[in-house]
């Protein structure tokens, strides 16, 4: 029982940071609130593929003299740190652009709450 | 009302992923199927592969780095044309403001 929880918890706990972002994006009413969520949201999935990756007694992908690289099992699967490293980048990237869309909206419509901002459309 | 339905969406969203959790391995036991050098197939995974040749084929010691920047490069370079396309999107937006005024 307490191996099983010392085993689950990394994945219980982004679970719930999984929840927050849900929460922030569907009944939050502030456009930069629900921003927030999604960003919660996405570092919650990061967290999940890093948490996958991890490896007792292993090290970083980093060739040390220390360890040799014939023993696969001394150093940690790269290939989930850089595809993270990748969605990082890009969830940045797309954050950026969510934040200028922000700016456009409130220029125009001077509000970021959407049940206004609905009524203003139309 | 409204508010009640999203709720309840959520929690079903948490309860269902916590209930898949269950059946995921131990995080970081070296027995699991994701840290074996051979895939259930028998055929050997790329990350041992890049483990062991990485240093042989860029001559970097970071693995992470040579997975981006040599195995991966293309990626990387489409990655970079939607950091570009980004930033582009974003002058737009708001330089279009700015010729409204």
């Amino acid at each position: 029982m307490i191996d099983f929880v010392l085993g689950h918890y990394a994945y219980w706990f982004t679970i719930i940071l999984l929840a927050i972002g849900l929460y922030g994006m569907l009944i939050k009413d502030n456009l930069v609130k629900k921003i927030i969520g999604l960003s919660i949201f996405q570092t919650g999935v990061i967290l999940f593929f890093v948490s996958v990756a991890s490896k007792w007694d292993a090290t970083v992908p980093v060739k040390s003299e220390a360890f040799p690289i014939t023993e696969v099992s001394n150093y940690m699967n790269p290939l989930p740190h850089t595809l993270m490293l990748t969605a990082i980048v890009v969830g940045v990237a797309t954050l950026g652009v969510a934040f200028a869309l922000l700016i456009t909206i409130y220029n125009r419509y001077e509000t970021l709450n959407e049940q206004e901002l609905l009524e203003k459309i139309q | 009302m409204k508010n009640y339905i999203q709720l309840f969406l959520i929690i079903c969203f948490t309860a269902l992923l916590l209930f898949a959790s269950m059946a995921l391995p131990y995080r970081g036991d070296v027995d699991n199927q994701m840290n074996q050098e051979t895939s259930i197939t028998g055929t050997e995974v790329p990350g041992n592969y890049y483990v062991q040749e990485a240093y042989h084929d860029a001559h970097t010691n970071n693995m992470v780095t040579v997975v981006l920047g040599d195995y991966r490069s293309i990626d990387t370079l489409g990655e970079q044309i939607v950091i570009f396309t980004a930033g582009m999107i974003c002058f737009l937006l708001l330089r279009k403001h700015r010729e409204d005024e």
